[in-house]
Parts: C-alpha cells; sequence; structure tokens
C-alpha cells in the first residue's frame, strides 16, 4: 500500500515533466542530450554553490527567521544558478523556443531528481502517512515553471536587442528570483498560513511571474522573428 | 547518430526495463527505510519465571493498528489506553482477546486522588498476579501520545449511527489510523542472571567468651509493573538507607576502642527480595551448610528492614513471639522505649505464622525462621500484602524522607541501647548522630534508578558494586556471594527485553490512496490540456504586447 503511494507520488511529480517535454516537441529536436547536459552544469553549479557555502557560512541549523541577513546572504549565493543557467543557455543552438525550454527542463529534471527521488523513496513509502510528500510533489510542479521562466529571463537578459527599459525590469525580474524562496517563506511565516496555503501563495507567485515573462518574451519574439 | 540512438533507448525500452528493474529494486533495498516521525520509550511489562509458575507478559513485538478502550474488536488491534480508563474487567477481556496492549501512565503519580491510587493499586497487582501471552507495554505521559489517544478514542467509530452516510463515507476514506510498531524480538531467558547478596560485619570485642551476633538485613531491589518503571522509593529503599545509616553510625562507634560493643553485627544487603528472598535464602544455605561454622549460628537476632516510610507506625512482624527475656524481646522493649520520645511513632508487634503452603513468604525474616534463627522483619506496613510494596507509583517524589530519617533515630537508638545495654539516656546525640545530609544523599541516589531484580542481575552492576565499595568503606570481611538459578528446576528465570522504542506511524486506510491516485489523474490531466492549449496562452501575450506597442507607438 506505502508503494502505492509512492507510486502515487511519482507520477505526481514526474508526469508533467515528461508532458512538458513531450508536448513542447522538444524530443523532435532530439534536445534529450541537451537536457542531460543542461543537468550536468545544474551538478556543477550546485557543486560550486555548496563549496561557497561551506567556506563562507558557518554552519546555523538555528530555527528559520532567526538569521535573517544569514539567509539573505546564502540566497545571494543562488545568483550562481544565474550563470549556470547562462552557460546551459550559450551550449544551446537553435531558436529561442527549443532553447529556452531545452535549458529549464533539463535544469529543473535535474533538480528534481536529486532532490527529491531520496526524499520520496525514503520517505512516502514508510509506513507513515504524510501530507508533506504530496506538498512536494506539488512545489516542484510549481519549481518546473519557475524554472522555465528564470531560463527565459537570462535569454532575454542575454539579448542585445532588448529595449533599455525592459532591460531593468528583466535584471530586477533575475535578481529577485534568487530571493524569491526566501521572501516568499518569510511572508507565509509571518502570516501563519498552513502549508497549503503557502503552496498556494507559491503558484499564484510564479503564475504571475511566469505570465510577465512570456509578455516581455512574446514582444522580443514578435520584433526577432521567432514565433 | 548516436544521439537518435540513446533517445530510441530511452523511447523504445525505458518503460519495459522500468517494470522489471523497480520492483527488484525495492525487494533488494536494505531493511525498511521507514523513518518514524514519532518515537517513545516503552517500558515492557514484568516477565520472570519463579518456581516454575510464569508472571507477567510473554512477548514483546507489536506491529498492528492502535485502537481505543471501546472500538477495539480483534486480534489485530492493539488496544491503547490511559490507566486511569482501564479497568480491571476490560483488562482480562484485553488479555484474552486483543493483540498487544500499550498502557500511558499518568502525568504524575505524586498527586493522584485517593480513588485513583486505589485503583492503580489493584489493577498494578491483578496485573502482575497473572500470565499474560500479548505484550503489555507502558509509555510515560508525553503531550504528543495523549493528543493520539484522544485522537483514537474519537475517531473511527464505525458504529456511530447518528452521522449522515456521507460523513461516515469521508471519515471512512480520510480517517486517520495509527499503526504501532515495536519491534523487538521474542524475549530469551538471561543466560547470565545472578543475585548479588553483600556482607559485611563489624566484630564486637569482649573480655568473656563467646561473642553474641545481630544481623540487620535489607533487601535492595525493587518490584512494579514494569521493571523499568520500579524505583522502589520506599520497597524496600528506605531499608537500604536505614540500612547504610546504621552501618555508618556504628563502623564510628566500634572504632572507638571506649565504645565497642560486645556484639558482632552483621550487615546483609540482600539481592532479589522482591522474588522470594533468593538472596537471604542463598546466603542462608551458604552460611549454615558450610562445614565451619559461621558466626550466624549465633545470632542473638535478625532484624529484616522493609518498607520503612509509608506510615508513621513500626511494626515488627514476628513468626513466633520472643520468649520473654530472649535479645529480641529485649530490642523490642527497647525499640517501644525509643518510641515513647518521638510522639508520631507507634510500636507494635504483629505475629504472623508461616505459611509453608503459599508459594511466596510473607515477610524476610521467615527466610531466617525457617532455619530457626530468631528473627524478625520491622516495618511500616501492617500487613505484607499491602500492595505498596510492588508499585511503580513509589518514586522519589512519594517518599517522605523526614520519615526516614525519624525511622532510623529510632531504630538507631534502639539497637545502640541494647548493643550497650543502656536504658534510658541516649547513645546518639550531638557529635554522632544521624545525618540527614547522608540520609539524603543516599535516598537520592537509589531513586535515580530503577532496581527491578533482572535489572540488577548482570556482571558488574554498578549498584552492586557501589554498595559492595560502601562495607568495603566501613566493614570488615566483605563478600558478595551470588544466587545464580540451577540449570535444571531453576528457581527464578529473568527474560531479556525490558523496554524497547516504539514507533507510532499515522496510517491511511486503503481507499484514501484510490481516491487520492484519482485526484492526481484528473490534476495531471489538467496539465496536459494547460500544455496542450499553451498556445492559447502565448497568443494572448502576443496581442497584449502588440497592443501595447501601439500604444507606444
Amino acid at each position: 500500500m506505502t508503494l502505492y503511494h509512492f507510486g502515487n507520488c511519482v507520477a505526481l511529480i514526474y508526469v508533467p515533466y515528461y508532458l512538458t517535454y513531450k508536448q513542447s516537441g522538444l524530443s523532435e529536436y532530439g534536445a534529450f542530450w541537451k537536457c542531460i547536459q543542461a543537468g550536468l552544469i545544474y551538478m556543477f553549479t550546485q557543486l560550486a554553490k555548496m563549496l561557497v557555502l561551506a567556506t563562507f557560512f558557518p554552519d546555523n541549523v538555528s530555527d528559520f527567521g532567526s538569521d535573517l541577513i544569514g539567509e539573505f546572504l546564502k540566497s545571494t549565493v543562488d545568483l550562481a544558478d544565474l550563470v549556470g543557467l547562462y552557460l546551459v543557455l550559450s551550449g544551446i543552438p537553435g531558436k529561442g523556443h527549443s532553447k529556452v525550454l531545452t535549458a529549464g527542463i533539463g535544469w529543473a529534471t535535474a533538480e528534481v531528481i536529486l532532490s527529491r527521488a531520496l526524499l520520496l523513496w525514503v520517505g512516502a513509502r514508510g509506513a507513515e502517512f504524510d501530507w508533506i510528500y504530496i506538498q512536494k510533489c506539488l512545489e516542484s510542479n510549481i519549481l518546473l515553471v519557475q524554472h522555465i521562466v528564470t531560463a527565459t529571463l537570462v535569454w532575454l537578459w542575454s539579448r542585445h536587442d532588448l529595449k533599455k527599459n525592459l532591460k531593468t525590469v528583466v535584471t530586477v525580474l533575475l535578481v529577485f528570483t534568487s530571493y524569491k524562496s526566501l521572501l516568499l517563506d518569510l511572508l507565509i511565516a509571518n502570516l501563519g498560513a498552513g502549508a497549503w496555503f503557502g503552496l498556494l501563495v507559491k503558484a499564484m507567485v510564479t503564475m504571475f511571474y511566469g505570465f510577465v515573462t512570456l509578455a516581455i518574451y512574446a514582444g522580443l519574439a514578435q520584433v526577432i522573428g521567432i514565433f | 547518430m548516436w544521439l537518435e540512438e540513446v533517445d530510441e533507448i530511452f523511447k523504445g525500452y525505458l518503460p519495459c526495463y522500468i517494470l522489471i528493474v523497480l520492483p527488484i529494486f525495492i525487494i533488494i533495498s536494505p531493511g525498511s527505510p521507514v523513518s518514524a516521525s514519532t518515537e517513545f520509550p516503552v517500558y515492557r511489562m514484568q516477565h520472570y519465571d519463579l518456581h516454575g509458575v510464569a508472571h507477567g507478559c510473554r512477548s514483546a513485538g507489536i506491529n498492528l493498528e492502535a485502537r481505543s478502550l471501546s472500538s477495539w474488536s480483534s486480534p489485530r488491534h492493539c488496544v491503547v489506553t490511559k490507566l486511569k480508563d482501564l479497568s480491571i474487567d476490560s483488562f482480562r477481556n484485553i488479555k484474552l482477546k486483543a493483540g498487544a496492549l500499550l498502557i500511558m501512565l499518568p502525568e504524575n503519580l505524586t498527586d493522584l486522588s485517593a480513588e485513583d491510587k486505589q485503583h492503580f493499586l489493584l489493577l498494578e497487582n491483578t496485573m502482575i498476579a497473572q500470565e499474560i501471552s500479548i505484550p503489555v507495554y507502558f509509555v510515560r505521559y508525553s503531550k504528543k501520545l495523549d493528543t493520539i489517544v484522544d485522537e483514537i478514542s474519537q475517531g473511527l467509530d464505525t458504529n456511530d449511527m447518528s452521522k449522515s452516510a456521507a460523513e461516515a463515507m469521508f471519515n471512512s476514506i480520510a480517517a486517520n489510523g495509527y499503526q504501532i510498531v515495536v519491534s523487538s524480538s521474542n524475549p530469551s531467558i538471561k543466560t547470565d542472571a545472578r543475585v548479588a547478596t553483600i556482607q559485611g560485619h563489624l566484630p564486637g570485642y569482649s573480655t568473656e567468651g563467646k561473642i553474641p551476633t545481630i544481623a540487620i538485613v535489607a533487601h535492595y531491589d525493587s518490584f512494579g509493573m514494569a521493571p523499568d518503571l520500579s524505583y522502589g522509593a520506599d520497597s524496600n529503599g528506605s531499608g537500604v538507607v536505614i540500612l547504610l545509616e546504621l552501618v555508618r553510625l556504628f563502623s564510628g562507634l566500634y572504632s572507638e576502642a571506649k565504645t565497642h560493643g560486645k556484639y558482632n553485627i552483621v550487615f546483609l544487603l540482600t539481592g532479589g527480595g522482591k522474588i522470594n528472598y533468593q538472596g537471604s535464602k542463598k546466603w542462608l544455605e551458604d552460611q549454615l551448610d558450610s562445614l565451619d561454622g559461621s558466626i550466624i549460628q549465633e545470632a542473638s537476632y535478625v532484624m529484616c528492614l522493609d518498607t520503612l516510610a509509608t506510615n508513621d507506625s513500626i511494626y515488627m512482624h514476628v513468626s513466633k513471639p520472643p520468649k520473654e527475656g530472649s535479645p529480641a524481646s529485649y530490642f523490642y522493649k527497647e525499640l517501644k522505649a525509643v518510641s515513647e520520645d518521638f510522639p508520631l511513632v507507634d510500636v507494635e508487634s504483629i505475629h504472623k505464622k508461616i505459611n509453608l503452603a503459599e508459594d511466596v513468604l510473607s515477610w524476610e525474616h521467615e527466610r531466617y525462621s525457617i532455619r530457626r534463627l530468631p528473627a524478625f522483619t520491622l516495618s511500616a506496613l501492617r500487613s505484607h500484602r499491602d500492595f505498596k510494596r510492588a508499585t511503580i507509583s513509589d518514586t522519589r517524589e512519594n517518599l517522605d524522607v523526614n520519615r526516614v530519617i525519624r525511622n532510623t533515630k529510632v531504630i538507631a537508638e534502639a539497637l545502640a541501647r541494647h548493643v550497650y545495654n543502656v536504658s534510658g539516656g541516649y547513645v546518639f546525640g550531638k557529635s554522632w548522630d544521624v545525618s540527614k545530609k547522608s540520609i539524603e544523599s543516599w535516598v537520592d541516589y537509589l531513586t535515580t534508578q530503577p532496581r527491578s531484580p533482572q535489572l540488577l542481575s548482570n556482571k558488574d552492576n554498578i549498584l552492586v558494586n557501589t554498595f559492595k565499595e560502601t562495607f568495603d568503606k566501613y566493614l570488615r570481611d566483605v563478600k558478595t556471594s551470588y544466587a545464580v538459578p540451577e540449570k535444571r528446576d531453576p528457581d527464578f528465570q529473568f527474560y531479556e527485553v525490558t523496554k524497547g522504542t516504539m514507533n507510532v506511524y499515522s496510517v491511511k486506510p486503503a481507499v484514501f490512496d484510490l481516491v487520492l491516485t484519482f485526484a492526481i489523474i484528473l490534476y495531471l490531466g489538467a496539465i496536459y490540456f494547460l500544455i496542450d492549449y499553451f498556445p492559447l496562452v502565448y497568443g494572448f501575450a502576443c496581442s497584449l504586447t502588440s497592443s501595447k506597442k501601439i500604444k507606444g507607438n
């Protein structure tokens, strides 16, 4: 029965990734290898981040919210993700759509495999039932959207034919990406809301984020003529 | 190109071999990767054999669904209850038909009402008296467990007709169940069990003839429903503390030539007092049956100390009333005389013949009386059947240390008057008296650990060693003798596994997972359509930006 629950969780977490990969037509481009490459770069970036974190940050295991400046600085290290994504994007030839999607999906898949698979394998198979696994799975789905959005933003930022005022918007959005999870967690903790409401807030914010990015992207895509 | 081949493999073969590989993975993955969210230390009920009769619960492992007292129905349920809710009748029923029993102790054992206390003691006695085949565990109070117990007793009541059908259905799908797991192997006999008895003596000095001997005995073990919860502060912590204080006082007196008494005093800390005084039995056999005579044979009397802090009275239990003029009667008179100076203390002699038909002797002195030694027990309890001699509520908090100190004074004074043959006038006074500090420190030390016989029966037990070191400090010829159960027809047998860790898993009914799958499929379907119709969203975004541009222009 618990194995069945594990199956439930796996379906919930990985099927959206598969659907996105299939439906976006990436499989027809033969982007599988590029996705793996993106995953490898993801791993490399995380390793670098961990080195920095381990070197410069004391091992504080205090409660969330007690050391805000520390948390803030830690989130700053997440800016390295953007560099990683830039590397991924520069390694992928091709047009906007497939390029951005390949980078985003590859990146997100690597993350979901590395950070969630073990958790589910150990946790969701146990006799104990806990909603947290379902919540984690849904959160991963949100993260997929988030990573595609981030990849798009990085791509937009690297374009030279983006308008000046839009470029500032994109930069602000990019920087905000790193601190988004911290700010949202803080907001949810301060509201005293439950995990489900927190999830809803995250989903809403990410949707909004995605829509703004999509609008900018669509504008640029029309200008440079890719559809 | 090979890139396409990789893709091809992924497309063509991956789903097929995943179907085989994944189950294999799951089967060969080591152990259970279960990480418990809630763990509680649990204490297993007593489990021992005495004279071939089995006592306590005979099994240890639990892996069952938790149910309340009212909702359990089959051997697949583990009954979880608070101690005060458990009646003796329901316990009998559970013992026969349920799968396991888990009892949560009250938060505080000290401030129970008199009624609750009586119920507690009665229940405890009933439980220990009989053999139980299901595992029975005790767990200390904790808030988390308390909420779980409450939840169990409220929910899952499927027979409740007052709820609407929809509500009942919802409950049966989403109800929280709990799985209780205590992973423990079958209890096995403790092979290296042995009961230590520590002896030491103060030699008397006399110019004329034989020196008579007084023996002072206290058993140091305790007893209760669960070995690991039996702290035995009063029974028999108080006896041990008084004995150790007597050791300290008289060794001080005997070290001075002026105050060297003319009695040998033998001090004896016996083990296994709660299992029919096995320590005394073995020691007596060693002493009396050895070829060279022992000093105990010339004993004037043997004084046993047992549970001396429950009441203000001190009862002197005898199997045969001491003859007029015998040392024991002389001691009794002194005791009575001393007690008159303590208005609260009341001394009384109780005569009870030894009942050899019973399995267990009532008092420790009977061991000595059987061997025709003049012996008596001093106790604050009137009857040997008092439940207070075997309860887990006998803790440090329930012990009145002042009473221990006062009784020590009375006994020490009476003994000293007898030893030095002075009537009236105090032997102990300002310079050399019962020390509150030393008594309190011993009480604190003894009550920090459970002292059930099975816990003290291992080799090099720290408590036994401490006793030995203390005796070494004050007494001569300190010896430790061990009572070991015989291979054939053993007097007593202990079993391993006295405590364990309980994991409580919150589980959902199987239907819940099916419903969850259904919900997930719906969700994934929604995602599919969302991705499928994404071009519409994209088109909308395009129109938005183009209209903006028009505005901008």
